[in-house]
């Protein structure tokens, strides 16, 4: 892969922070930070990654340029929301200073009003996503599968940020927790097939800010670059200050991913 | 009454599929049994006198029960063993009913079940094995099984069930399977002595890191793979259990994972009272189950085959491979029913030093999730195909005689390896 010369002479530098990689890492989460880095790295832009424990400074947070967080099992989740709460004040700060950030899997359902570990107990969440989410009743099940979903933000699909936008979200959904979006925040996209957010309204994951929550566990990225090269444009514009173009990258690899599930859930691409 | 009618029947469904030629029918007469009588298993059991050995597990249930058989049939002992196919409730059944004889009664004095890890609480309704080995949990299929906290949390409530009678075999290097034998008496553990003793890190796919009794974080004096060392916990001071079998007899079987198989069915041997004398050299001639670490010669050149099915798996696997001087490595990446659906522990797998490689091929339903792993780990120049056979084609073009191309398949696209490789279809 080609070092872009220009950009690098520009000394552009990312601090991605990823919240207790130890307990909220489920299932392939990781796919994610390394796709950031790949994609920070194949274009010149230097970029480190802090592992966010319970001993990591409230400083240390707040030098967080792009934060990411993965999934916990039900028996963990509860842990890592003790360890949520003791740096809720630098993480919303983050988020009201407009700090990109992406919660895929379970982790949205932390960072919401409350959440229901099982039928009949609430557990205070972060608040940074007016949302909510409940246990499913006895008669549900567990929504499983492949997703594909329409990006319905407009300021993710347009330019300078995505060189292709690409408004399909692709990937796979593995939930009990129905969650339901309040006024003071947005759907990240329409569901095209699979269950989304609750399995009713059609709507999947949730925008507050440049904060992006997702059910789509694990590697959401690695086929939807687009949506990586988002939170790496935001993050340079948040840090410095000005709109970056950034550098066009091969995706056809990705597109073919992609296209192959869109396509095998009779998703016309 | 009733059993002789479903055994009968069963026998003749059996028979019917295989001239059909639609598989060896290995589920179908156990669907039938257990419709008509759903004690079916359990009451053929009473009336027989077979011992039974049951084996669970995420990874090494295939290994580990036929080293098991091997050690016992080179001894003189009769046994009966499932297919790896037929580990669910029906297999089960059917493996029992075609080895009946016209009395309604097993024959073998051993039979030696290797049950999936979400039915075994089931199977445990029906039979009260002599003794029940458990090897290990680690994150595998969660579409299908749930998490794997779940499954802990089954296993411990069906173990405080479990009759006296029943002899547990655990890894005490899994702090998750130690824990279940804590509070029980007829317990057995195997395990590695820790030679290191400094502070140690579970790998990045690790799954039991919290104390299953007070919640808090594990810690490793030494690790051998995944969450799988000598574990502690500094809080209430838990630790892992004192080992009643730490040596193995030597073995072709490759890989940290493989040590531990052949420790557990050392225990099992032992407490069957073979001598170490008897163990060692019915082992020694092991020939390993179908696609795992199997060679077989394609074309005049050597091709071994590593079943991968999940990040635990696939670390080892490609661990044993580097150790073995890989050049040339096909992985094939499947996400039907026997694999899982969702492909995403590809993440999990760790990578070390992939420049090593001269050519890395990857094929199945999910080639190109698969050739993105390869991608951004930098290794660029991964080839990718939508056709197996093209894929192992060219593999074969690029090793030369005494080099050997290495395939990491799920456990479909095994399947589909090994039928183009042998040109012939397996179960």
């Amino acid at each position: 892969m080609k070092n872009i010369s220009h950009f690098s002479s520009l000394n552009f530098h990312l601090r991605i922070g990823w919240m207790f990689p130890q307990i909220m890492s489920t299932y392939g989460d990781r796919g994610n930070i390394i796709v950031l880095q790949r994609r920070c790295e194949w274009r010149g832009i230097e970029v480190e990654t802090l592992r966010i424990t319970e001993h990591t400074s409230d400083k240390e947070i707040a030098s967080v340029d792009l934060l990411f967080g993965g999934g916990a099992q039900d028996r963990e989740q509860e842990v890592a929301m003790e360890h949520l709460m003791s740096k809720k004040q630098p993480i919303k700060k983050l988020i009201e200073n407009d700090v990109p950030a992406l919660f895929v899997c379970g982790s949205p359902q932390l960072m919401g009003n409350y959440f229901e570990p099982t039928k009949g107990r609430k557990i205070e969440g972060l608040g940074i996503f007016d949302i909510y989410s409940k246990s499913p009743e006895p008669d549900e099940q567990r929504l499983i599968g492949n997703l594909v979903a329409e990006i319905i933000v407009e300021n993710i699909k347009t330019k300078p940020y995505v060189i292709d936008p690409s408004p399909l979200l692709v990937g796979f959904e593995n939930h009990g927790g129905r969650t339901y979006i309040q006024s003071n925040a947005k759907p990240l996209a329409k569901v095209i097939k699979g269950n989304g957010n609750n399995g009713k309204d059609g709507t999947e994951g949730v925008v507050y800010k440049n904060a992006l929550g997702t059910y789509l566990h694990g590697p959401l990225l690695p086929k939807n670059p687009g949506l990586a090269d988002w939170l790496i444009a935001k993050a340079l514009e948040v840090k410095y200050k000005k709109k970056i173009n950034l550098e066009p990258l091969d995706d056809t690899l990705e597109e073919k991913a992609k296209t192959a599930i869109a396509r095998r859930l009779g998703v016309q691409v | 009454m009733l059993n002789k009618v479903l055994i009968a029947l069963g026998k003749s469904i059996s028979k019917t599929s295989q001239l059909l030629n639609r598989g060896n029918g290995s589920t179908w007469p156990g669907h039938v049994a257990l419709t008509g009588n759903k004690n079916f298993i359990k009451q053929i059991l009473a009336k027989s006198k077979t011992k039974v050995i049951i084996v669970a597990g995420t990874n090494g249930k295939t290994t580990t029960a036929s080293l098991i058989r091997t050690g016992l049939e080179k001894n003189g002992f009769s046994v009966l063993q499932n297919d790896s196919g037929a580990n669910l409730l029906n297999g089960i059944a059917s493996t029992i009913l075609l080895n009946v004889n016209a009395a309604g009664k097993l024959k073998q004095e051993y039979a030696i079940l290797e049950v999936d890890e979400g039915t075994l609480p089931l199977i445990l309704k029906q039979i009260t094995p002599d003794y029940l080995v458990l090897l290990n949990l680690f994150r595998d299929q969660l579409d299908r099984y749930g998490e794997l906290n779940t499954i802990v949390n089954k296993w411990l409530e069906t173990v405080e069930t479990l009759s006296e009678r029943t002899t547990l075999v655990l890894n005490a290097n899994d702090p998750q399977i130690a824990y279940l034998g804590l509070k029980r008496k007829n317990t057995k553990y195997f395990g590695l002595e820790t030679i290191k003793g400094t502070k140690d890190h579970p790998q990045h796919a690790a799954d039991s890191i919290l104390c299953l009794r007070c919640n808090k974080r594990l810690t490793f004096s030494e690790v051998y793979f995944s969450h799988i060392g000598n574990w502690h916990c500094e809080n209430c001071l838990l630790k892992r259990p004192a080992i009643d079998v730490s040596i193995f007899p030597e073995s072709s079987l490759k890989g940290t994972y493989n040590k531990f198989n052949l420790l557990a069915a050392t225990l099992v041997l032992r407490e069957l009272k073979l001598t170490e004398g008897q163990i060692g050299k019915s082992l020694e001639e092991f020939k390993p189950a179908f696609g795992r670490q199997e060679t077989i010669n394609y074309k005049g050149k050597s091709v071994q085959i590593f079943l991968t099915k999940n990040p635990t798996s696939f670390n080892q696997s490609y661990v044993t491979i580097k150790d073995l001087r890989a050049k040339v490595l096909l992985v094939v990446l499947n996400d039907r029913v026997p694999d899982g659906h969702d492909v995403s522990w590809i993440w999990d797998v760790d990578l070390p030093e992939l420049e090593k490689f001269k050519h890395i091929l990857v094929a199945g339903d999910r080639v190109y999730d698969m050739a993105l792993r390869f991608k951004y780990d930098n290794y660029q120049d991964v080839e990718a195909f939508e056709k197996l056979d093209e894929a192992i084609e060219a593999g074969i073009k690029y090793i030369d005689e005494e080099e050997t191309l290495y395939i990491l398949p799920t456990y479909s696209a095994m399947l589909e390896t090994r039928k183009i490789l042998t040109g012939k279809k397996i179960l």
